[in-house]
């Protein structure tokens, strides 16, 4: 059987990847897909962790999470829309747009 | 025989029925706006459902009605927060149909939203188990996103409002991350379980504490505190100020009470046992209540915008607050929860005044309140007592619950007595910095004169809310037990 360290590590590495991405990125739909990255991220733990220990609630959790960020991405992409309509551009660290970065 | 069952029923539903009666609201306000085009007609439906609610809420405090049905689990606790999320709402809710702010073609769309994030935020305190914590606080969250983002044609708006998704979201995934540690840890996703395991652990497994830091950074996002605040003052700017009052007061106390029900829950046990993990916590959390006062205080006096000022005084209240989980005696929770609710009318009222004056023309500067005491007398002198409330000044509101607060920092019975000295000594030096800002703007109103002298008038409903406001920053002020009694109660039995 495959360690169970394997998996988390390999969650670990999704995460840092993804939080490397919304740090550094600036095209807001590459941010958004980084966001995707990390609750994916975490996803393969919970999984992991419900194999293991013989558990079914992180498998639910699962499901949840996976609904919860097709809406969040859903909401995020039409706000983006939005504000693409007005300033023409998804790009988030504009001269103009001070206020953007955080 | 039948009516047995229907009455069996009803019983099983009482804890949902706040949210069944908001739930009826969210689903249907877009037909009714559809079919009934007059937005009049869809704002008074929401009013009466609100007010609804808010009837069926304080029953159940009154009664102290305990019961759990399908994991929802309805206590004295739950009741507090869900009457402290439907007063927000009704103030809100009142002044929607006469704010020029709010979009009125979509506001079918915009009530729907509403009712859904305060669904959300009664879902998370009747809920004891970290997937239904998870569920509400995204409910919450997606759909304030959507909310400051319905200001669409404003440039503004609309980069807060991506500005408020992204952070948002990348918080959910810290928090989920957070999670998902502590459920490998732990084997359970269920409050009282993980604080089960946390009391009877002999040493504490590393992969726990990275988890619960992720969960503490992730909510920290939601409470907009220090370091995770900058989102904060953009988004209260940017969008609709009726939303603004919803996000800073309503969704706000909702992520302090996540803070409550998963923190408290879980070290509870910690330190009474004495070890490490609760300690450690326990100033971590001094340490954010520290610097998030003082970065709030600090940064508001710079600030040049109303509304700006106003949200960086609201990351300095949260500041407050979070003082109750640094201390974490019962004292100090009641208290926490009783400056919620002060804070709600203080911080409501200021915002409605200045959502009115916006809705009269008057700009978002400071400076454009100048000579504000000769147009609008009235509206001034409430500005006045709200920012007095705010900074503390006797006999306000305010005052009583901050000094509970800090009397409670500096009470510590047993063993750990004296150790939060020091915090309270901070948080009253705040409230002096605080006092600058805030008589700045009163020294606007009062002592400058302004170009315009035209009176204000502004809309009857702003009026009816602003006096709400008034009268319970007033009363509660100089009465506290009418809320403080129950606060007690509520902590007690969390």
């Amino acid at each position: 059987m495959i360690p169970m360290e394997f998996f988390l590590v390999l969650a670990a590495i999704l995460f840092c990847i993804g939080a490397y991405g919304v740090l550094t990125k600036s095209n807001a739909i590459v941010v958004l897909m980084c966001i995707e990255l990390m609750l994916n991220a975490a996803n393969i733990n919970f999984v992991t962790f419900a194999a293991y220990n013989y558990d079914i609630t992180g498998q639910a959790f699962v499901i949840m999470s996976i609904s919860v960020a097709a809406a969040e991405v859903a909401v995020g992409i039409a706000i983006l829309l939005n504000a693409y309509k007005i300033r023409k551009t998804t790009e988030l660290n504009d001269a103009e747009l001070t206020t953007m970065r955080w | 025989m039948i009516s047995d069952i229907v009455v069996n029923i009803f019983d099983d539903l009482t804890p949902l029925a706040t949210m069944i009666i908001l739930a009826i609201g969210a689903l249907s306000f877009p037909a009714v706006q559809m079919f009934i085009k007059k937005h009049t007609v869809t704002w008074a439906y929401a009013t009466i459902l609100v007010v609804l609610a808010f009837a069926v809420n304080l029953v159940l405090l009154i009664d102290g009605i305990e019961c759990e049905y399908l994991g929802v689990c309805l206590s004295p606790y739950s009741t507090f927060m869900a009457l402290l999320f439907l007063t927000v709402l009704f103030l809100v809710v009142l002044v929607s149909n006469s704010s020029t702010e709010t979009t009125k073609n979509h506001s079918g769309a915009y009530y729907s939203l509403l009712f859904g994030a305060t669904i959300g935020m009664v879902f998370v305190t009747t809920s004891t188990d970290l997937l239904t914590i998870f569920v509400g606080v995204e409910l919450t969250s997606i759909s304030s996103y959507a909310l400051v983002a319905l200001k669409r044609k404003d440039g503004r708006a609309s980069e807060a409002a991506v500005k408020y998704a992204i952070i948002g979201g990348m918080s959910t995934a810290l928090t989920l991350y957070g999670i998902s540690m502590v459920y490998g840890v732990a084997g359970s996703t269920e409050l009282a379980e993980i604080a089960q395991y946390v009391t009877t652990m002999t040493d504490t497994p590393w992969i726990l504490a990275i988890g619960v830091l992720c969960m503490l950074a992730g909510y920290g996002f939601k409470i907009a505190a220090v370091p995770f605040h900058m989102w904060a003052p953009d988004v209260y700017e940017g969008a609709a100020t009726p939303v603004s009052i919803f996000l800073a007061t309503a969704s706000k106390k909702m992520g302090l009470g996540v803070f409550i029900q998963v923190f408290l829950v879980m070290f509870i046990g910690t330190t009474v046992t004495g070890t490490i993990f609760g300690e450690t916590f326990q100033y971590i959390f001094a340490i954010i209540a520290a610097v998030t006062m003082t970065v709030g205080n600090v940064v508001a006096i710079a600030q040049t915008n109303i509304k700006r000022m106003l949200a960086y005084s609201s990351i300095a209240q949260a500041g407050y607050i979070l003082i109750m989980m640094a201390v974490m005696t019962p004292n100090a929770e009641a208290a926490g929860l009783f400056h919620m609710f002060t804070h709600v009318f203080m911080k409501g009222g200021a915002f409605l005044i200045v959502g009115a004056l916006i809705c009269a023309g008057v700009g978002e500067k400071i400076s454009d309140y100048k000579g504000l005491a000769k147009r609008a007398p009235v509206l001034a002198f409430a500005m006045m007592l709200f920012l007095f409330s705010l900074a503390g000044i006797p006999p306000l509101a305010g005052f009583t619950s901050k000094f509970f607060l800090f009397a409670s920092a500096v009470g510590v019975p047993g063993e750990a007595s004296g150790a939060w000295v020091w915090l309270a000594f901070v948080a009253i030096l705040n409230s002096a910095i605080s006092l600058y800002y805030y008589a700045r703007v009163v020294k606007a109103m009062y002592i400058e004169k302004g170009e315009c002298t035209d009176k204000i008038k502004i809309p009857a409903t702003f009026m009816v809310a602003i006096a709400i406001c008034v009268v319970f920053v007033i009363v509660l002020g100089v009465y506290p037990d009418l809320v403080y009694g129950f606060a007690e109660t509520a902590v007690g039995l969390i």
